[in-house]
């Protein structure tokens, strides 16, 4: 068994998954989003909850992250930047993703 | 409704602060494009090289504290930080140390929310190791004054005197809540008055943070690089808070 090569392979993929994590908190940070003076996360739950209650109603509350209401009245429009925001973030997470995966080999 | 940058900047013996302001600075423009105001000494302000249009705001600090930085006591100048409330000429203020350095939009966008306060109450350690926040140092449910955004009202003004109160009866409210750190921390006495006064939202993403014993071995507009014992790393588009004082240095 070469230990020196496994530890090399250790301390390589420590430093993969850490840039990994930094990347995550990256994407999760651009998904903060303003919308009504509320703030949101433009992520897989929001978009779910909005793209719901939007089949039931045109205009309905929702919790912000801080727990306070806010009024959608264009669920439309909301919907619409979410999954913008969304989108715009996990591009830029996939890219730095492909990156790693190509050093790990 | 105005919106802008609070710096505090004041040099000690061992730490170029002003250094690191510029480079701060130069981010805020970047990326946020405020109006920034910097509160300063005289001595300090004359290290200032010309970095365009700032309010600079001149003070000389009262008060002094200490601080353990890689491995010694330096000296600390944290104290005046409890007057933003009066120094501040923005409606909403973006209140950041000059050690945090913004790579990104973000804190724009929690300027456009509703809130009185706004803090971080978590950290991620860039590195990995986790060894930022300790266990059990008191029991105050801690935030994070490196990165305050509040907006003028009677609510915020009540937290200010809260936290001159708590600086002012330090001994009493470390001992109340059993605050290990000997020293006044801007941390502690927000987290205090925020308690005491049942009041602030918090920042819902953590804070990125690089230790004290990481050095920050190059930088770009876009993120930094560091080292931490053999191990690089690097950050982009990601707002961090470095606590290696001596990378400005050149």
């Amino acid at each position: 068994m070469d230990i020196g090569n496994i530890k090399k392979h250790s301390d390589l993929n420590f430093e993969l998954a850490q840039a990994k994590n930094n990347a995550l908190e990256k994407m999760r940070s651009r998904q903060l989003m303003a919308y009504n003076e509320r703030l949101f996360k433009a992520d897989a739950d929001t978009i779910n909850l909005i793209s719901t209650l939007k089949q039931h109603s045109q205009d309905f509350y929702v919790l912000d992250v801080n727990d306070n209401p806010c009024h959608i009245k264009d669920p439309d429009d909301f919907l619409r930047k979410l999954i913008e925001r969304n989108q715009e973030t996990l591009n830029g997470y996939q890219q730095l993703h492909q990156d790693l995966a190509t050093k790990g080999r | 409704m105005t919106t802008g940058v609070l710096m505090y900047c004041f040099d000690t013996p061992d730490t170029q602060y002003h250094k690191l302001a510029e480079r701060c600075v130069a981010q805020i423009r970047k990326y946020l494009k405020l109006e920034i105001t910097i509160v300063t000494n005289i001595e300090t302000y004359k290290k200032f090289k010309p970095i365009g249009m700032i309010n600079y705001k001149l003070v000389e600090q009262e008060t002094t504290n200490i601080r353990p930085y890689r491995g010694k006591k330096v000296a600390w100048y944290n104290k005046e930080r409890a007057l933003a409330y009066e120094h501040s000429p923005y409606d909403t203020t973006i209140l950041i140390d000059c050690d945090y350095f913004v790579f990104s939009a973000t804190l724009l966008e929690l300027s456009n929310t509703k809130f009185d306060m706004l803090l971080h109450d978590r950290v991620n350690d860039l590195t990995g190791q986790n060894m930022i926040e300790g266990k059990d140092e008191s029991t105050l449910p801690l935030v994070w004054a490196t990165v305050t955004l509040f907006r003028k009202s009677e609510n915020t003004k009540a937290i200010f005197q809260m936290i001159k109160h708590v600086q002012e009866h330090y001994p009493h409210y470390r001992n109340l809540y059993r605050i290990r750190y000997a020293n006044y921390r801007n941390d502690y006495a927000f987290a205090i008055a925020l308690h005491q006064l049942n009041m602030g939202h918090r920042i819902p993403t953590p804070m990125s943070m690089l230790a004290d014993s990481v050095d920050v071995i190059d930088s770009d507009a876009d993120g930094i690089i560091f080292k931490h014992h053999n191990s690089v790393n690097f950050t982009s588009g990601l707002d961090v808070h470095v606590m290696d004082k001596e990378w400005c240095n050149g």
